[in-house]
């Protein structure tokens, strides 16, 4: 049988929860991603960058994320491998070693888009 | 960068699709792609007969005797929904395993969470094996089915259905066999597996299009209809027709999808089963001892390969597995599946629940140079982790 336990998280969403941060009420998802890009700001951004143990967000840094919002904000949708990879004009492997937290809980989350509708 | 795309998703879906079977699709369907089974024309007894001469291939591919019990869905998920509506009743019990996809658990858990059925999910080993006696132990007065997957699609390990289908014969009790991961790479037969139903998919091993699938069912096991509509056969009646395949298969078949099915068996029986899977597990195997020398990558279950089909699970110490797929492509346009790969429970009892693993799963049309592409791709994220 599966207990109790296991069910409830297996079967549970996504854990849709209030936060304040800068002094705003954003919704975050149970990994942290945004439930609404919009609530995004670079104030926003440095507070997460800091938690995730990045105490300053380089030009390397901002270059990434504004990709990602500007890609976001034009297509709807993250940007494919290769499209992150040239628009940062650096490899993946050095994205995800530039953020504490990888590409994907990292500079995606980061970047305020929200969660990949993966099998995750 | 290599340009090429390094495939080593298989698992998912086979890709490329060969050629041959992409053009016995379109030129079959250009000639002759009317309504199977409805018209009386010479062409639509002609599209029938293509339709009928798959269900006989298939039946041979699976040693099943009745041609007419094999039933055209159109995925395995589907095949196994139809199975499931169509045999369990309130008060039963069902046992089935860990190792399951969400093509099994969730139907069960639809079920389960309605208070109809109870269930038992059997553990699998330290080796990615479930023990035939785990199941016995479950077996209760009202069990009414076991549901085993015949290899699993996060760790390729093949189940000993052999014997579960022994012990389940000896008590009476139906075996349902979910050969999504292992029809077309391994051989199948029913009646010596003793099991009363086979669900497999196309466009896997097969190498047929996606939205294929089916469910061959032992003339002993009756499964009920639980969708009704046109069959093509017996309609002033109101009554859905009850007679196989036609009981199980109300509306149009998907027969563009029929003929690429049909065409893929050709394709791998004219191949060998025996030799595509040497062919995939020299290639495993060489990819398991070349990641077995990267102190930073982990593997599941893959000491010894002896009951395998070609996947393999893997991390990248301290790296996110979706990070590590979105390297591999972006970086070395190499396609893995990474995450849980839709069987929530393997990655609980490996530990991985949280991000799963990076799966790399063979085909045909792979190569050492690929393998060899993908270790050196997996060996220069050391620096990562």
């Amino acid at each position: 049988m599966i207990d109790s336990e296991e069910h409830q998280k297996l079967v549970s969403d996504l854990g849709r929860q209030p936060r304040f941060i800068a002094g705003r009420e954003i919704y975050l998802d149970w990994e942290g991603f945004f439930w609404d890009p919009a609530d995004w700001n670079e104030e926003v951004a440095k507070i997460l960058a800091r938690e995730s143990g990045i105490e300053v967000l380089t030009e390397t840094h901002w270059k990434i994320l504004r990709f990602f919002r500007e890609y976001y904000s034009c297509h709807g949708r993250a940007p494919m491998n290769r499209h992150l990879k040239e628009g940062a004009g650096i490899s993946l492997k050095e994205i995800g070693a530039l953020f504490t937290e990888g590409i994907r809980l990292g500079a995606r989350r980061l970047a305020g888009l929200p969660n990949p509708k993966s099998c995750f | 960068m290599n340009d090429r795309l390094i495939y080593l998703d298989n698992a998912a879906t086979t890709f490329p699709k060969p050629r041959e079977v992409l053009d016995k699709m379109l030129e079959t369907y250009i000639r002759v792609g009317v309504s199977p089974g409805r018209g009386s024309y010479d062409l639509a007894m002609q599209v029938e007969d293509i339709v009928e001469e798959a269900r006989k291939k298939l039946a041979r591919f699976f040693g099943a005797p009745d041609p007419n019990r094999v039933v055209f869905t159109a995925n395995a998920t589907d095949a196994l929904n139809l199975a499931f509506s169509g045999l369990l009743q309130p008060g039963d019990h069902v046992i089935t395993t860990r190792l399951e996809h969400n093509s099994v658990l969730r139907p069960l858990h639809h079920f389960l969470e309605r208070g109809w059925i109870t269930c038992d999910h059997v553990p699998f080993d330290c080796k990615g094996f479930v023990d035939p006696n785990e199941i016995l132990r479950c077996i209760k007065p009202n069990t009414r089915v076991v549901v085993v997957t015949h290899a699993s699609n996060v760790l390729g390990t093949v189940q000993p259905v052999e014997e579960i289908g022994r012990l389940c014969a000896g008590r009476g009790i139906p075996l349902i066999i979910d050969a999504s991961q292992s029809a077309g790479k391994i051989p199948i037969d029913m009646m010596a597996l003793q099991a009363s139903a086979v669900v497999f998919t196309g466009h896997k091993a097969f190498y047929g299009p996606t939205g294929t699938g089916g469910l061959v069912i032992h003339p002993e096991l009756d499964i009920k209809a639980s969708r009704f509509g046109g069959t093509g056969v017996d309609s002033k009646s109101l009554v859905h027709t009850p007679s196989y395949p036609h009981r199980l298969e109300p509306g149009t078949i998907n027969l563009m999808g029929i003929i690429g099915l049909s065409a893929g068996i050709d394709y791998i029986t004219q191949k060998g089963l025996a030799a595509i899977h040497r062919q995939e597990m020299t290639l495993l195997r060489r990819l398991r001892d070349g990641l077995s020398d990267l102190k930073h990558v982990d593997m599941y279950c893959a000491d010894d390969l002896s009951n395998h089909v070609a996947v393999l699970s893997t991390n990248v110490n301290g790296v996110n597995p979706a990070d590590v797929g979105d390297i591999l492509d972006g970086d070395y346009h190499i396609a893995v599946r990474v995450g849980l790969h839709c069987a929530p429970l393997v990655h609980h009892d490996l530990g991985t629940i949280n991000g799963g693993s990076v799966r790399f799963s063979l085909g045909i049309f792979n190569t050492q140079e690929d393998v060899d592409q993908a270790i050196k791709a997996m060996a220069s994220m050391r620096s990562q982790s």
